[in-house]
């Protein structure tokens, strides 16, 4: 979901946010990512408009103002999380 | 258009809310198209990229419950230990009451020992009626009060420590049941034993006359021998006042048994007009000899198998 976000600062569509995703050492699986989208977007954290200049119609999501704030919340307590084990491993003797 | 595609939207869509089916359509199709496209580009055959890609996305009742953001239990942990407990509780107590209270029923109807079958088909029915109407009440409750304050948990509802024990209940089981089944073959062998007289009717294995007095005590005996079963399981291991009611009930049972096969009052006489072997004197006294000290040896055995284990538990 913090991928999602960062990731989408930059509008895309599903498939090619998965690609990415993946190359970005983020595997993720299509049934998982699609309906998080949506999700993500019923709760006002992505923004959304379709595009259908191309061969297809394709939706492209965009991460809203509300989700960077939500973003950067996120941020804070995984930086937290990574001090928290950081401190640990340190203190621990080995 | 029949394709796997169509065929994969429509089952996904059946369960997704109606005001965003179109558009979830349109965009899960442009998905599929371009996860197909990626893998035509790269050589693959497009009826095996189309499975392919489909077979990815998975079961379509689990991508529509996803969209939907629906769950997939039936009820979650919130309630699940609550629900337990009150489903161990009325199913500890309720079927038990009530398939008791229709054997009286029908008993005070008259119905004999033929009432203890609509007892125990009472009591399995109220038993699955229970199971399924708590069951259910507890999914509704979870589905639309997801969020209801239970009480928490105290240190106060810690259960005491479970005693020791030594008897476990298995054993206890079999014992009660063993001793049912033989009060039970006392009175069934006096009406079905598999030796019929000339004329097809039914004879005892043991002498009638002992009806009078010797076999109801055998049975009074036997079935103090169930209560004692119980109280052993309840105190849980063997003691030496337990011991001396063990050998008292064995003895009292044994002692019997043992004088009247030596007597040679134990088996039907009238068997013997049916077992020729058995009507010679002398291999009836074989026989019954051979039964009491059958009897006295597992009597014995038992005694002192018993006296190990109380010496061993009350250490």
């Amino acid at each position: 979901m913090v991928a999602s976000l960062v990731a989408l600062r930059r509008p895309d569509y599903g498939y090619a946010l998965l690609q990415r995703l993946t190359d970005h050492g983020f595997p993720v699986d299509a049934n998982t990512l699609y309906p998080l989208l949506r999700r993500l977007e019923d709760q006002g954290l992505l923004t959304s408009e379709w595009n259908t200049e191309e061969s297809r119609p394709r939706k492209f999501y965009r991460t809203s103002d509300e989700g960077e704030s939500m973003l950067s919340r996120l941020l804070d307590d995984l930086a937290a999380v990574q001090t928290s084990i950081t401190g640990l491993i340190q203190g621990v003797d080995r | 258009m029949n394709t796997l595609t169509d065929r994969y939207l429509a089952a996904t869509l059946r369960s997704v809310p109606t005001q965003r089916r179109d558009e979830i359509a349109t965009e899960l199709r442009a998905s599929i198209g371009d996860m197909i496209d990626d893998r035509t580009s790269g050589g693959a055959d497009p009826v095996t990229a189309e499975r392919d890609v489909l077979t990815e996305l998975g079961n379509p009742d689990l991508l529509a419950a996803r969209y939907a953001d629906r769950r997939l239990q039936l009820l979650g942990p919130t309630y699940y230990l609550v629900w337990w407990r009150l489903l161990k509780l009325l199913l500890s107590l309720i079927p038990a009451i009530v398939g008791t209270i229709v054997t009286i029923v029908k008993v005070s109807e008259g119905d004999g020992f033929g009432a203890i079958g609509p007892g125990i088909v009472a009591a399995m029915q109220t038993g699955v009626q229970i199971a399924f109407w708590l069951t259910l009440t507890f999914v509704l409750i979870d589905r639309f009060q997801p969020s209801t304050e239970l009480p928490d948990w105290t240190v106060d509802q810690l259960p005491d420590v479970p005693a020791h024990r030594d008897i476990s209940l298995p054993e206890t089981i079999a014992s009660v049941v063993m001793l049912l089944v033989t009060i039970g073959y006392l009175p069934f062998q006096h009406y079905r034993s598999w030796v019929r007289d000339t004329d097809g009717d039914n004879i005892p294995i043991l002498d009638p006359s002992l009806w009078s007095f010797w076999l109801p005590a055998l049975i009074v005996v036997l079935a103090a021998s169930v209560v004692f079963e119980i109280v052993k399981y309840r105190t849980g291991r063997w003691t030496w006042p337990l011991y001396g009611a063990k050998a008292l009930l064995n003895l009292a049972f044994s002692v019997p048994v043992v004088w009247l096969a030596l007597t040679d009052r134990l088996l039907n006489p009238a068997l013997g007009e049916r077992l020729s072997w058995l009507a010679e004197a002398d291999n009836r006294d074989v026989l019954g000899a051979t039964i009491a000290v059958g009897v006295a040896v597992i009597m014995v055995w038992d005694l002192i198998d018993t006296a190990l284990k109380t010496r061993r538990q009350t250490a």
